[in-house]
């Protein structure tokens, strides 16, 4: 007997006995082969394994050496340490959450899965050759690695402009996907200029200062743009809700891109009142995108927000919190500035990193791996056997100590970073390596049932 | 020996023992189904999804044609996947309500 489902609807086959009042076939999204399907989720679940491993490694790293944060920013220590949390943990979550979410956001497919699987390839070789050379303060090793990292990011931004493109959408979302991968390829590749600019000095600008817009850059031009998009595709989805007014989501987008292209070259030149009125366009970006936020969470039908969404939308509050931080930072004639102590770049980053990436990114991770692991251990399943919801792979306590002490560690760090107090550094930390750790045993219990012993018995 | 064609009852129970991936409730108390038409062994099912850009789509539309494929007396499965009407809250059960923690209201 073969099986006759279709992407879409088809007229009538047989005169109908219908059980239900008809309906009428409409718009149907792509629906792959059970080939197709079966390949789906490889690559993200990839990314996804690999950024849980630096999550680890990146921990490591920072309870090794908690006195680090009271450095300042331009410590060749905070950069390598910056650079594992950054780019191991966070853009290699967020590339890879990008292969699964940008096909099924636009109704298309990826349009390369090879250049996919190159970019992890690159992605995996770079970034600790990159970390390993900012700790050594190794140039010529950074600009060889740097060159492998840049060629992944630009095979990812190549993949995911083809797959917009081949998708015909323009809205929001699709606006947000090709910007966010053409910021993070610009911010990979500046990086790289101002690294050899290290070496041959052709610039003749603040390095520090130049450090500062590239940082920018990868933070407003990739993060902060993704979110602004990506976000009202999977709130809308996990909660039963929906966008009720796309207005608000499309100001912030374009307020903070108009924002960055001013305060990235404001930051590199020291233009002090360019860079806060810049500062305050990217915030109204945020406050604009977090009022669409709040609009859409009202319209949802599941009242009840599981963690992950819970650590997502607090992460969201505290990218505003540390938002008003930086253009705090950006007043002319503000104190704050590159010396270690009191309200500095270094609080800034880490309300930006822990208070604010981590939580969006590890809420992400706890609602997609799961649910990758899902589509690869039951999906094939759905239908012959029993099987389980996504969520039901992962222990919703242990997500809960998990994230909830994640953000519990950011008071103390803060509060160290500011005072200079080792003794409420390594409580921050302790705490947040306690998370992590829960965290990752968590994931650890989700990736476990791709074995097939454990799908068997589902 | 052949076996009786199942009627529609049977094809929906036999789907309403798939859960939806993201809530954990059967895909019949989510509204899912929209229609089930049998005529002599051939079963047509009509179903939607909470939302076009659902990732789980192909899992969802596949899984439904193993679940009525299973059905003994069944020779062909023709699963539609369909947008419209749209689906939404009002699709929902009391059971899916209650397992949402939704209000009757909503």
């Amino acid at each position: 007997m073969n099986a006759l489902s279709k992407p879409t609807a088809v007229g009538s086959l047989f005169s109908p006995a219908r059980a239900k009042s008809p309906a009428a076939a409409g718009h149907a999204p792509v629906i792959g082969s059970s080939s197709s399907l079966a390949a789906q989720g490889r690559l993200p679940l990839a990314f996804m394994g690999l950024a849980l491993a630096w999550l680890g490694a990146a921990t490591v790293m920072l309870v090794a050496s908690p006195g680090v944060l009271a450095l300042s920013h331009g410590a060749p220590a905070v950069v390598a340490l910056a650079h594992a949390w950054v780019l191991g943990v966070f853009v290699t979550a967020a590339t890879g959450a990008v292969y699964q979410i940008a096909p099924v956001a636009l109704g298309t497919t990826l349009w390369s899965e090879r250049y996919g699987w190159w970019h992890f390839a690159l992605q995996a070789v770079s970034i600790p050759g990159m970390v390993w050379a900012f700790s050594r303060w190794d140039m010529a090793l950074l600009g060889h690695f740097g060159t492998a990292f840049a060629l992944g990011i630009g095979l990812f931004a190549t993949n995911t402009w083809k797959t917009v493109r081949r998708s015909g959408c323009r809205d929001a979302v699709a606006w947000s996907l090709i910007l966010s991968s053409g910021w993070l390829l610009l911010t990979v590749l500046v990086g790289l200029v101002f690294g050899a600019n290290r070496f041959w000095r052709f610039i003749p600008l603040d390095p520090l200062a130049l450090l500062r817009a590239h940082a920018h850059l990868g933070l407003i031009g990739f993060f902060l743009t993704l979110f602004q998009g990506v976000t009202f595709r999977l709130v809308p989805m996990f909660t039963l809700g929906d966008v009720p007014d796309w207005r608000p989501v499309r100001a912030g987008l374009w307020l903070s891109q108009l924002g960055l292209l001013g305060l990235a070259p404001a930051l590199a030149w020291r233009a002090e009142f360019a860079a806060a009125a810049s500062g305050a366009l990217v915030l109204a970006g945020i406050i604009a995108s977090s009022r669409a936020l709040h609009q859409t969470l009202a319209t949802r039908k599941k009242r009840i927000l599981d963690p992950g969404l819970r650590a997502f939308v607090s992460g969201s509050v505290m990218l505003l919190i540390a938002a008003l931080a930086g253009c705090a930072l950006l007043w002319p004639g503000s104190r704050g500035g590159s010396a270690p102590g009191g309200f500095n770049a270094m609080v800034y980053g880490v309300l930006v990193v822990m208070g604010g990436l981590l939580p969006v990114i590890a809420g992400m991770m706890c609602k997609i791996v799961p649910f990758l692991t899902w589509m690869r251990a039951y999906g094939p399943k759905v239908g012959r056997v029993p099987t389980p919801a996504a969520g039901a792979l992962s222990n919703p306590r242990l997500e809960s100590s998990a994230l909830g002490l994640q953000a519990l560690a950011v008071a103390p760090l803060v509060w160290g970073v500011w005072t200079r107090n080792s003794v409420w550094l390594g409580a921050g930390t302790w705490l947040l390596a306690t998370g992590v750790g829960l965290f990752l045993v968590n994931q650890w219990g989700v990736l476990r049932h791709l074995r097939p012993a454990s799908t068997a018995t589902s | 020996m052949n076996a009786i064609p199942p009627d529609a009852a049977a094809v929906w129970q036999a789907l309403a023992t798939i859960p939806d991936p993201e809530f954990g409730v059967s895909i019949v108390d989510l509204g899912l189904i929209y229609s089930v038409e049998c005529d002599a062994g051939r079963v047509r099912v009509a179903m939607t999804l909470t939302t076009p850009a659902c990732p789980s789509a192909g899992w969802m539309q596949q899984g439904a044609a193993n679940a009525v494929r299973q059905l003994p007396g069944v020779d062909a499965v023709q699963v539609d996947l369909v947008f419209e009407p749209r689906w939404n809250a009002k699709m929902l059960s009391v059971i899916a309500r209650e397992q949402l923690g939704i209000a009757a209201e909503a």
